[in-house]
């Protein structure tokens, strides 16, 4: 048995865990939900060795663990799989496999990559083309390696941190027989989640953290999504309340027959769609078929191969990307938040005069950007790392607003968000459509985009397709996601 | 924030000093002696005083170049090749000065100085924007053409009249530095130097380029994505950083050596390194380090005079300086200065980022 007793663990003024109690049994699979910032990440780090708590221990079948050393947490066999995947950016991902327990902890890359491939087959999971590094891969897949990775260890305990906010509709349900199955090989699992269908119908038991502290234990068939919703969050989040404006014919954003090549690869495949003012259109498929490369496009870090981009005004400060990885591409996470609010180019200008920064001003639009979209952080000489996932993801959001442009092109923003963080972010978004901007959010979350988007499309292998108002049943966009187009 | 570093840096040498005592007891030394005789030759009086700032102005260069190329996360180790052409530039162009009135003369050399460090600086920023070569290959690289380009210079080209030695024809008296207190050797050159450290300070922290720089050397990929130009900011500063260390070697030229000789730098470019991680990249604090490093080095030969220790023991000092900033340059030390009153935030500090050149 896993359990935690009486776990506290302070980020300097943050109560991050508050005396909480967690037990988990052989054979069960767990869902531990909550909010962002209930402590849910922390608490997994902690059992795996990985922050030493500042009171409390955690014990396997009664044996209290060394805090603070993954290494002994590993070799008493707890794996725990990150949301934000801690591989070696440069390195192979056969490389980073070998870190793992593969070929019995030789290092020996061929034995790793056919271990992994035979793991990965039993698994339903496709691996990355030979010799590729992490750096290329999409995030769908870092997590699926990571995942893997965990497992080659043959954990008695696994614990795995969002790990299907970036699986597809048909990876899920492949995805979740993976986890009954090794709940019936009588091992623990660990699922932290905010999904609550799928704790629901996934697990034996759940834990409700909120604010750092327990809130509820249940088993899974006591109860129900509305009441767990409660005592995660308080109150329901609220719907959207503008309706969609009628979109007018002003093309906002045209992509013509973009197309463009990677390492050989045909990554973007004659891409074309326009976008109109006043419209928020979704963008939907799996992880790692050509989104991250669309938006670096966009975001004019790649040129295409062919093909051309166009705004009505053709101007790169009337289009803004909100880029999928928050913590390496979005946010500096070791500079202040007002630096990383002026990171956006309008906004640098506006605080800007003659080459000199107005730290001054710039200042007070980082402190107003906080007030107005109610980010939680001490100030604006805070560093970006000191926030909480959601808070940046806020700040991202916040700050994509205030430089002023008519298009948002977003990427996976509600990854890891909460329900009411989700509905907070759409609703901006919802407003920015209703003032006359266009959105194009790109997302794996295809129940998040038939929510929020007026107009549907889908992505499969670099190949972009517009659906249709008949196309939206869940049936039928998991085949065009899957990219069975006839 | 600066106090807290401030802080630390004198930690750090109190620490240093506790462990070299420790080593001198056991060889028999007195430590109190020793220190003493560092102190006398370094402060002890005015000409010992004087010697000390002259021997920090060429770090405080070097340390400034450092310290704007490693803030953008270019590792540039070729200060000391761009401080030796900077030299050789001013001296090749010294000796022609000789009608210019002094304020123009040594503009020119000052210039002169500049522009050869930028050269050789820029030159490695281009590879690397545009043909992906790492800087820090090309800087080290770039020393070696340098000492040469200037070996061949005082045997060849630049060799003075009589050709008996392998130095140059001496420059114009109308480019000598203007020196203050002569006899001393107290010259321009650390106005300058401090003029400078406060420039860089305010490009850095004040300017809209120098927060460019920073974003950069924090994160390459991000301000890519963020529209900030890497490929022009890379030349660019590589060529500033070189420009730098190219004036402390013009500097030395006017004010020191007024002609050239084989080996103009002792190392400077690669002693600006630790003044700099000491001073944790802020310009203003290269100041302070640089003027420690050159009372050290200043006062080890009074030591070995005085104590019979031997000079070298003033290189031991500057390692553990370093080692022990880096040793407790960690974020629970951090947080350990917080709770005691220093800086509300933890920052990360510059040197712990350099391994991920």
């Amino acid at each position: 048995m896993l359990a935690a007793r009486n776990i506290t663990k302070r980020f300097g003024a943050t109560l991050a865990l508050d005396r909480v109690d967690f037990e988990a049994h052989p054979g069960e699979i767990h869902a531990l939900i909550g909010e962002n910032g209930a402590g849910k990440t922390t608490l997994m780090n902690i059992i795996a060795g990985r922050l030493r708590p500042d009171g409390g221990d955690a014990l396997l079948d009664g044996f209290a663990l060394r805090a603070g050393s993954a290494r002994a947490a590993l070799g008493s066999g707890i794996a725990a799989v990150n949301q934000s995947p801690m591989l070696f950016e440069r390195m192979t991902w056969e490389e980073n496999l070998a870190f793992g327990g593969f070929a019995g902890d030789r290092f020996e890359l061929a034995a790793v990559a056919s271990e992994a491939r035979t793991l990965a087959e039993g698994l339903g999971f496709a691996l990355p083309p030979a010799r590729s590094t992490i750096e290329e891969r999409s995030m769908a897949e870092r997590v699926r390696l990571e995942v893997l990775r965990a497992l080659s260890f043959t954990p008695r305990v696994l614990m795995l941190d969002e790990p299907t906010g970036v699986l597809g509709p048909s990876e899920l349900a492949a995805f979740l027989d993976l986890l009954r199955r090794l709940r019936a090989e009588g091992r623990v699992i660990v699922l932290i989640t905010h999904k609550l269908a799928e704790a629901l119908a996934v697990a034996d038991r759940i834990t409700v953290l909120r604010g750092g502290r327990v809130v509820a234990r249940t088993g899974a068939t006591q109860t129900n999504a509305s009441e767990l919703a409660r005592a995660m969050i308080g109150d329901l989040p609220p719907k959207l309340t503008v309706a969609p404006k009628s979109v007018g014919n002003t093309i906002a954003l045209a992509i013509r027959n973009v197309t463009l090549h990677r390492d050989g690869h045909r990554v973007l495949d004659q891409v074309s769609l326009a976008l109109r003012a006043g419209e928020i259109a979704g963008l939907a498929g799996v992880d790692g078929n050509g989104q991250s490369e669309l938006v670096e496009v966009l975001a004019g870090v790649l040129r295409p191969d062919s093909g051309e981009v166009r705004g009505t005004e053709m101007d790169r400060a009337e289009l803004t990307v909100i880029p999928e990885n928050r913590d390496l591409v979005g946010l500096i996470l070791d500079m202040t938040l007002w630096e990383n609010v002026v990171l956006s180019r309008p906004l640098r200008e506006q605080t800007t005069h003659r080459g000199w920064l107005d730290r001054a001003r710039a200042r007070d639009l980082c402190a107003q950007l906080l007030r107005r979209f109610q980010i939680r952080a001490p100030g604006p000489e805070t560093l970006a790392a000191a926030l909480s996932g959601g808070n940046r993801q806020r700040l991202a959001v916040a700050r994509a607003l205030a430089s002023g442009p008519k298009v948002i092109v977003a990427h996976n923003i509600c990854r890891g968000l909460d329900l009411a963080g989700a509905a907070e972010v759409h609703q901006t978004l919802a407003n920015f459509a209703a003032a006359g901007g266009a959105v194009l959010l790109i997302s794996s979350d295809l129940d998040e985009l038939l929510e929020t988007c007026g107009r549907l499309l889908v992505i499969s292998a670099g190949r972009v397709r517009e659906t249709d108002l008949n196309e939206r049943s869940a049936e039928k966009l998991g085949m065009l996601i899957a990219g069975n187009w006839t | 924030m600066i106090l807290s570093s401030l802080a630390r840096a004198v930690a750090a040498i109190l620490l240093a000093g506790v462990i070299l005592a420790g080593v001198l007891l056991a060889l028999g030394a007195s430590p109190a002696g020793v220190f003493m005789a560092l102190a006398q030759g370094a402060f002890g009086n005015w000409y010992a005083l004087t010697d000390t700032v002259v021997r920090s102005t060429p770090l405080i260069f070097t340390g400034l170049a450092i310290s704007i190329s490693f803030s953008g996360a270019l590792w540039n180790i070729g200060a000391d090749g761009q401080l030796v052409v900077g030299a050789l530039a001013a001296g090749a162009i010294g000796p022609q000065l000789e009608a210019c009135p002094k304020p123009l003369a040594i503009a020119i050399i000052l210039i002169a100085g500049a522009l050869g460090g930028a050269a050789w600086g820029g030159t490695c920023g281009w590879l690397r924007a545009h043909r992906d070569t790492n800087e820090v290959i090309s800087t080290i690289m770039m020393n070696f053409v340098a000492a040469q380009l200037l070996s061949w210079s005082v045997h060849g080209p630049l060799i003075e009249a009589s050709r008996a030695y392998p130095s140059s024809t001496p420059i114009a008296e109308s480019a000598h530095m203007y020196v203050f207190f002569p006899p001393s050797r107290v010259n321009l050159g650390i106005v300058i130097a401090i003029v400078l450290a406060i420039a860089c300070w305010l490009l850095l922290f004040k300017t809209d380029v120098g927060f460019q720089l920073r974003a950069m050397g924090r994160n390459r990929r991000a301000a890519t994505f963020f529209g900030i130009p890497i490929a022009r900011l890379t030349v660019t500063i590589l060529a500033l950083s070189g420009a730098l260390a190219g004036i402390g070697g013009a500097v030395q030229v006017s004010a020191i050596t007024h002609r050239l000789y084989e080996k103009m730098s002792p190392g400077w470019g690669f002693e600006a390194i630790a003044v700099a991680l000491i001073a944790r990249l802020n310009p203003l604090g290269i100041v302070a380090s640089a003027l420690l490093f050159g009372a050290l080095d200043n006062g080890s030969q009074a030591m070995q005079r005085a104590q019979g220790v031997s000079a070298e023991l003033v290189q031991v000092i500057q390692a553990l300086v370093i080692m022990i900033l880096l040793a407790f340059d960690t974020p629970a030390v951090a947080q350990l200065w917080s709770a005691l009153g220093g800086s509300k935030v933890a920052a990360p500090s510059a040197i712990s980022e350099i391994p991920n050149a």
